[in-house]
């Protein structure tokens, strides 16, 4: 696994991989413990025995498992139970509690969240057989990942993809590495809009990224943050790229995550006292 | 500045020697007379204008001159109860009079004074006769209060740390230290939620009022400030006391009183940040609007429908649950606890999407911070966490919820009596707000019970075409999540360990939502038809439909012409300079 682009990649975990529920899951912990977030990678095979032989796969999926049933690919659908079980564990890891106890549900533009638990934020993204998941305690956090052989062609996508100032910078680079800048360039637009949890809503030519670094620019080519977002880009399994987005809403989150820890023990204590 | 406001003084805004004003119509009387006071938000040369309070923002400053026009206008007034000689009688009001200063700039309607309001508000409902008219007169003379909260579970920065108080001749002994206390530095008063007791549980602290010029020197340490990404102009910073005596008469109540007290007032401040921050998110809808409709002459582009109208929803959604809420403080001050927290639990994470939401419509141009027409995106994303307090802030609702939970399902869901009419009628008077009268649990579920009583009352239009029956079938949706709750919180123990399982506190996300659909359907109930788009079912529809779609409820396809009626009202008042609330009041200029 190679780092690339370190600005700002020192506040995101560098991704590890997992091989289904068995998993170290202790290294998410870790990670939270020392970034506040964590990255993890897993195929969707390495899900497969948990899904055929997990009697309780029903109340793991909660709500999702109507979406399971109706799916008749079964490739997409092993895919989508995959991506959740793996969401719910990474999740749970970091919550201290059990897969089966979260309800993963989505907002309007379809962002995932933990209903009821908002200590942290999910991401979850997938292409071929690679899911990634992405959490954090400290605000908004987006994945995204794509083969990093993707043919891309800069003539014909360039300017839907890139703002001039990008433009400029990459067509400053020799012919042959445009594109593979510019894919660097489009999985972390895709992190960021994820992060806002509105996809390909928000135009991709309305904010960019320094070719060089990874400063969050407007069109212009002018900084367009203050540092509370970061970013970083990995090369994972050797041929896909995955970049994060992480915004820091700047409260200094609790590092206790642990679901049964959140309800303050004064406040349930004094209205139970009155109930009872 | 303009011509109208530079003939309007603070006279104006507070005419001295007229009797306080108890009515609706003078609470929205005196908001205009501020708006008007505040200016043109998009003149670029207003001092008081969004201009000049980003850059305040920028440079890490309060704004002095607006801080300075407030105080000239006597705003310490709007957190003092008439008896007392203040402005304050109904806490809706309060949300109604302070919203021009938060439509402009959420930071500043913390740090110059809604502070001072959470701080006082203990001595509102547990001071003595002296303590109440000390602190009254002190805020009246433009004084400033602040509160030095407890640590509460999964604390952020600025609710971590807390003072311990321990009791010797003549009163108390303060310790501790805190590093993230707004105006720390500049409070006359510091209201301190201080443990009193080692052994956790409901009786662990006490309040205690702190005169910072009576702390003897070398007791009390001024940390430094802390700078945080949001509210960048408000000035946070930390205090150290080291065996600070406090005089006996410095409690507030009794001993051991300071959690119940916390859940007293806290119903208040949740109530009232969310009736102000709707206001705040309006500006940036605003924003967006004009992004979208600047430079075109043909309608909105189709892309940008749907967030805008969807946003605009969420936001009268947002104001009909913070109006109801503040009212309930009034008319049903015993039952109030509940909805308050439902309410906060929703709101400000309501808002943070709408935000994000926006951000697609504005695009590039959100980026252009410092300019009055699109700036307000990026400050208010960063000072909203800060006035929801995050995870904290909702968790801190969620601890009242969960355990009352069985209990309704028990004794109150599909049983009780509809509230009054009046919780919803605009323009109704009601009863004062009286601190000492709220309650902190039990006493029922007015709104459950009001769901069900208004979508009983559409029954009728169930499954029928157009808009009401949309409507319909929206409340009975609600009513069915509700009566799913219902199965699964009987089930729940009473008390103990097991309240605390995510799959039981997941319960409390989903009922806020239930009750949270209640207040739109209960507003649209009330409407008299003077504001017709109010009294078409169209918003509440556009609005319930988000709802139920945040909680997983099916939703049936929006009836044709929903959104688009939604939308001409957004660009009516875009045009016609009004607000983006039930109110739709004219803003400056």
């Amino acid at each position: 696994m190679t780092t690339t682009v370190p600005t700002g990649a020192e506040h995101i975990s560098v991704p590890f991989h997992v091989s289904g529920p068995s998993a170290p899951w202790h290294r998410v912990r870790e990670a939270m413990d020392r970034y506040g977030n964590a990255v993890v990678t897993t195929t969707w095979g390495e899900w497969l025995g948990a899904v055929v032989a997990e009697p309780a796969l029903r109340p793991l999926l909660g709500r999702d498992w109507q979406r399971y049933r109706r799916t008749a690919d079964p490739t997409v659908r092993y895919r989508f139970v995959a991506s959740r079980l793996a969401t719910k564990y990474t999740a749970a890891a970091a919550l201290h509690t059990e897969p089966a106890e979260l309800d993963l549900a989505y907002k309007i533009g379809g962002r995932p969240y933990l209903r009821g638990l908002d200590q942290i934020d999910v991401s979850l993204t997938h292409t071929d057989d690679l899911i990634a998941v992405a959490i954090s305690r400290d605000g908004r956090i987006g994945v995204d990942v794509e083969p990093a052989d993707r043919r891309m062609s800069y003539e014909l996508l360039s300017g839907h993809v890139l703002t001039p100032a990008e433009q400029a910078d990459i067509e400053g680079l020799p012919e042959a590495e445009r594109t593979a800048a510019m894919l660097r360039v489009w999985t972390l637009k895709e992190a960021y809009t994820k992060a806002l949890g509105q996809g390909l809503q928000l135009g991709f030519t309305e904010f960019g990224f320094d070719v060089g670094g990874s400063g969050l620019l407007a069109p212009d080519g002018r900084p367009a943050a203050r540092g509370e977002w970061a970013f970083a880009t990995h090369r994972v399994l050797g041929r896909y790229l995955l970049s994060v987005a992480r915004h820091d809403a700047g409260l200094g989150s609790s590092r206790d995550m642990a679901a049964h820890t959140m309800l303050d023990e004064g406040f349930m204590g004094a209205v139970t006292e009155l109930l009872n | 500045m303009t011509i109208t406001a530079m003939t309007i003084d603070a006279e104006t805004v507070h005419p001295q020697g007229t009797p306080s004003a108890r009515t609706e119509q003078a609470a929205l009387d005196r908001a205009a007379r501020l708006e008007a006071l505040l200016g043109d938000p998009y003149d670029p040369a207003n001092p008081h204008g969004l201009r000049a309070l980003f850059a305040a923002d920028d440079r890490r400053v309060p704004p002095a001159e607006t801080e300075a026009l407030l105080a000239e206008a006597g705003l310490g007034a709007e957190f003092v109860p008439v008896a007392h000689g203040g402005r304050l009688t109904r806490a809706d009001l309060l949300a109604r009079a302070l919203r021009p200063v938060f439509r402009r700039d959420v930071a500043l309607g913390f740090g110059y004074g809604i502070t001072s309001l959470f701080a006082a508000g203990a001595v509102w409902a547990a001071g003595t006769a002296r303590q109440r008219q000390d602190v009254a007169d002190l805020l009246l003379g433009g004084g400033r209060a602040t509160i030095l909260h407890h640590e509460l579970a999964h604390a952020n920065a600025i609710l971590r740390h807390e003072f311990s108080a321990r009791a010797t001749e003549g009163g108390y002994r303060l310790d501790g230290r805190k590093d993230v206390i707004i105006n720390a530095s500049r409070a006359d008063l510091q209201v301190v939620y201080a443990r009193t007791d080692t052994a956790r549980g409901p009786r662990s602290h006490s309040v205690l009022l702190l005169d910072p010029a009576q702390v003897p020197p070398g007791r009390v340490r001024h940390l430094p400030r802390v700078e945080l990404p949001g509210m960048r102009g408000a000035l946070f910073c930390g205090l150290q006391f080291t065996d600070a005596l406090v005089p006996a008469d410095a409690l507030v109540g009794s001993e051991g009183d300071g959690v119940g007290l916390a859940l007293q007032v806290f119903q208040v401040n949740r109530s009232v940040i969310c009736g102000v921050v709707t206001a705040a998110a309006g500006t940036v809808l605003h924003s967006a609007v004009r992004a979208a409709t600047d430079g075109r002459t043909g309608p909105i582009a189709k892309r940008w429908q749907k967030p805008l109208a969807g946003v605009f929803a969420d936001l009268l959604a947002g104001d009909a649950m913070a109006t109801v809420v503040l009212r309930a403080l009034s008319l049903l001050p015993a039952q109030a606890h509940l909805f308050a927290a439902a309410v906060k639990y929703l709101v400000p994470d309501l808002l943070r999407e709408d935000l994000q939401e926006l951000a697609t419509v504005l695009g590039a141009r959100g980026y252009d911070h410092a300019g009055p027409e699109f700036g307000a995106l990026d400050k208010l994303v960063r000072d909203l966490p800060v006035a929801g307090l995050g995870h904290a802030g909702s968790a801190s609702c969620q601890a009242v919820l969960v355990p009352q939970l069985r209990a309704l399902a028990e004794r109150s869901w599909f049983s009780e009596d509809e509230p009054p009419s009046e919780l919803f009628r605009t323009g109704c008077e009601l009863p004062d707000l009286d601190y000492r009268l709220l309650g902190i649990a039990g006493g029922g579920d007015f709104m459950a019970a009001s769901l069900v009583g208004s979508a009983a009352r559409l029954a009728a239009s169930r499954g029928t075409r157009g808009t009401r029956g949309a409507l319909a079938d929206l409340a009975e949706a609600f009513v069915t999540e509700l009566r799913a709750l219902r199965e699964q919180c009987r089930r729940l123990p009473a008390s103990g360990a097991a309240l605390v399982d995510p799959a039981v506190i997941v319960l409390s996300d989903r009922y806020s939502g239930v009750v949270g659909a209640a207040a739109v359907l209960g507003v649209w109930e009330s409407q008299d038809g003077a504001d017709p788009f109010l009294a078409d079912p169209a918003w509440a529809v556009l609005a319930l439909s988000r709802l139920a779609e945040r909680l997983g409820v099916p939703v049936p396809d929006l009836p044709d012409g929903v959104q688009a009626q939604v939308l001409e009202e957004l660009v009516r008042r875009y045009r016609e300079g009004l607000g983006y609330d039930l109110d739709a009041l004219a803003q400056a200029p």
